[in-house]
């Protein structure tokens, strides 16, 4: 393998020894690694102590409370991108019950939600369209049972088919794995909706006791 | 003109104005080639060749008919020496013009160098080195550098079809004669190869390179001006529509892409309306029997073909590596709303650099995967392939590393390139190559909602070859099919950093198309499973870089 000797150095030895012409690419090769790792390691004290979680940083949330039905508290979290993820909000009167949310059922209205597939790109054309005030699913506790409705008008995307077998997902965390499904709202319908919606702080501020005072 | 002698002849025609005296230089040269005429004119059926220039068939055309080709020589040589031969006067002007027909009826005036040109205008060149000099012209008027051509003709299908109904006209007419005999009439060539055989040389000499498999094409494309043309033919072949033959825009579609079919050329046709013919008259693809024997089956031509000469570079390719030091630059132009996202692109940046070096009418970026805007591409960096649409000039080995520089020594230092250099088609392959395959290595900094515990190094790192099944993340549902994507994690490891128990940096490789940002945080469990899953904590991410594309195209050699 002589012909490593075509590598040239900067300081442009007329012979090099394939081991020098190694060893210098092996330098090299350290030198770009370190470069590389500083340029990785982030300044400690940029860090802050709690980030942004992916949702605050992605989504706003807006709430309707009392939807359709007293305590029947709502989250609508909507993406830059027009999507919107609906969920049972903190103060939705179904966690007040002993035991929490025991089974989730996605068989209400016409279908069974759960069962549709969404294909393709154009979803507008295969998705189902529903209503604010459509039923997406029955959540139910030991006491009671509780309709989830869709809050937003639009195209049904998705809903949470894990809820079914991990029902206890919206007791532990009804704004994350435990959300309830995905709506593609057109952009006027959206601006409809968007009016009765609240905003995060005057959600905190209707279901004050709630939250309590701090 | 064509006896017009110079003293040292110039090759390089570049300078001043070329003209057909700079190809026919030399006396010798020019003598040469009348004593080749001359010769090839003594093989002659004089009758057939009269009859021939009776029925307005151009001299050249009889030429090629008789599989003869014609030396290089101005028409005037080729004139007189034809009246010679027929026995009349050679010094009288109007026998010259009267033998030759104004536009033959076989080559449409092709051979004759007389064509429709720009404004409608009608051009007659004296010789093919008049017409080469007005396409030289053009190749200088487009500043191109080149150091061969291509030379490319396309003609209209009625070329073809004259070509034929002549050919068997000739048959049958003269069989019976012993030169017809001694002589295959199949060795006529045709009307194309006759153009290109008088073009070739002249060509050669004015631009000072050889004509041959280039990347550089000139293209020249006759037309039909006529309103009204016979291309029933093609209609009824196109599988018995009958709506096209009264649609003339959706026929004209149709043709073009049929023609290849058929095995005619390409033909550009303007014309507003097709005349429907009836089926006795002769298709020039088949052996037909003409109805009409006595009446030449050939029609007259009022106006030549119109000509459109077009000289460009078929594209050149820049492949390379790039590097994105930006979490504010996108990779390619990215506008919402007539507002930019991001300061800058990647394409426009190394783009914007090679295409002037090239003086090229446009770029197309492609890259071998993509990062978002807000993740740095580091380490060795990302391949990518430039293609330049019709450079004027291939920028030699010394100026692509000057260009390659001047990109890495921009102030912002936003972006860095590797390796650039012109790659033949082989790049394309390159990249395309493994693309499913290819593993790509990443540098992500996580947060875990609790203390990172000793466990967890190794939680991770034995780990390997983990699969994963991805749902369409919701930052893209609402452009991409919500499918559900299984995706490999090769391996992983976690990088302390100190002082801090919350933070720490995620070293992982993956295969192509696994959403990172996804597998850190869960995309609200709909990545499973994912950082947070596997630790049992919440995890987000924060930053992301891409450390390594392993893929074997456009490496420091």
């Amino acid at each position: 393998m002589n012909d490593h000797n075509v590598y040239q150095t900067n300081n442009s030895e007329t012979e090099e020894t394939p081991e020098q012409a190694q060893q210098e690419r092996e330098k090299e090769m350290q030198d770009d690694e370190e470069e590389l790792h500083k340029l990785l390691l982030p300044n400690v004290h940029d860090l802050p102590l709690t980030p942004p979680s992916a949702i605050d940083f992605n989504f706003v949330a807006y709430f309707a409370p009392d939807f359709l039905k007293p305590g029947h508290d709502q989250y609508v979290y909507r993406h830059a991108n027009g999507l919107c993820v609906i969920g049972l909000a903190p103060t939705h009167v179904a966690f007040k019950d002993e035991g929490g949310i025991t089974a989730v059922d996605f068989n209400v209205g016409k279908s069974d939600r759960s069962g549709f597939k969404v294909t393709g790109k154009r979803k507008k054309q295969n998705a189902q369209h529903f209503e604010s005030n459509t039923a997406v699913c029955k959540v139910c506790t030991n006491n009671d049972s509780y309709i989830v409705r869709c809050c937003v008008k639009g195209s049904l995307l998705e809903v949470n088919n894990r809820l079914i077998k991990q029902p206890g997902l919206l007791n532990s965390s009804a704004d994350r794995e435990g959300y309830i499904a995905i709506i593609m709202p057109k952009p006027a319908d959206w601006l409809k909706i968007k009016s009765s919606l609240l905003g995060l702080e005057d959600y905190k501020r209707k279901r004050e006791e709630c939250f309590g005072s701090s | 003109m064509a006896n017009e002698t110079e003293d040292a002849p110039t090759n390089s025609a570049s300078e001043s104005h070329a003209t057909s005296a700079d190809v026919e230089r030399n006396p010798t040269d020019e003598d040469k080639n009348e004593k080749l005429l001359n010769d090839a004119v003594q093989f002659l059926p004089t009758d057939a060749v009269k009859d021939l220039l009776s029925k307005e068939v151009c001299l050249r055309c009889i030429f090629r008919l008789f599989g003869m080709q014609v030396p290089i020589c101005s028409s005037l040589s080729v004139k007189s020496l034809l009246c010679h031969v027929l026995g009349e006067q050679a010094d009288l002007h109007q026998n010259i013009s009267s033998v030759e027909p104004n536009i033959c009826r076989s080559c449409l005036g092709i051979l004759q160098f007389t064509y429709c040109g720009d404004k409608e205008r009608v051009v007659e060149n004296e010789s093919a080195c008049d017409f080469a000099v007005a396409i030289a012209e053009l190749v200088k008027k487009e500043g191109h550098q080149i150091d061969s051509f291509s030379l490319e003709v396309s003609m209209p299908p009625t070329i073809l079809e004259n070509e034929n109904k002549l050919s068997l006209y000739v048959k049958r007419k003269y069989r019976s004669e012993a030169w017809f005999k001694d002589r295959s009439i199949s060795e006529c060539s045709s009307t194309k190869d006759a153009l290109k055989f008088a073009l070739t040389n002249p060509l050669e000499t004015l631009l000072d390179v050889k004509c041959g498999i280039s990347t550089f094409h000139i293209r020249l494309t006759y037309s039909r001006v006529e309103a009204s043309i016979r291309i029933q033919n093609f209609v009824e072949k196109i599988e018995g529509c009958k709506r096209r033959k009264v649609d003339a825009k959706n026929c004209l579609d149709t043709v073009k892409d049929k023609s290849a079919i058929t095995g005619v050329e390409n033909s550009v046709v303007s014309t507003t309306e097709v005349i429907p013919v009836d089926e006795k008259s002769s298709n020039g693809l088949q052996d037909n029997e003409p109805s009409e024997t006595h009446e030449f089956p050939l029609k007259k031509v009022n106006e030549p073909c119109r000509l459109e000469c077009l000289c460009f570079r078929t594209p050149i390719y820049f492949g390379g590596r790039y590097l994105k030091y930006s979490r504010n630059v996108s990779q390619t132009r990215w506008i919402i709303d007539e507002e930019r996202m991001g300061e800058a692109s990647i394409e426009e940046i190394i783009g914007g650099n090679i295409l002037p070096m090239c003086r090229g009418d446009s770029y197309k970026f492609h890259a071998a995967g993509r990062e978002d805007i807000d993740v740095r591409m580091l380490g060795s960096g990302r391949p990518f392939l430039f293609e330049i649409q019709n450079a004027r000039e291939v920028p030699s080995e010394l100026l692509v590393k000057e260009i390659e520089s001047k990109i890495n020594s921009l102030e912002n230092k936003l972006v860095r390139v590797k390796n650039l250099k012109i790659v033949g088609s082989q790049g394309w392959t390159l990249m395309r190559e493994g693309e499913a395959e290819k593993q790509k290595q990443y540098a992500a900094l996580v947060w875990i909602s609790r203390p990172l515990q000793d466990e967890d190094f190794q939680t991770i790192s034995s780990l390997k070859e983990t699969q994963i099944l991805q749902k369409t993340p919701i930052r893209v549902l609402h452009r991409r099919s919500p499918l559900e994507r299984e995706k490999i994690i090769n391996w992983m490891k976690i990088e302390k950093i100190a002082g801090s128990s919350q933070y720490f940096l995620l070293h992982m490789c993956t295969q192509a198309g696994t959403y990172i940002k996804e597998f850190v945080h869960g995309d609200l469990g709909r990545t499973n499973p994912s950082i947070g899953s596997i630790l049992g904590c919440r995890a987000e991410i924060l930053q992301l870089d891409v450390t390594d594309v392993k893929m074997n195209c456009f490496l420091t050699e």
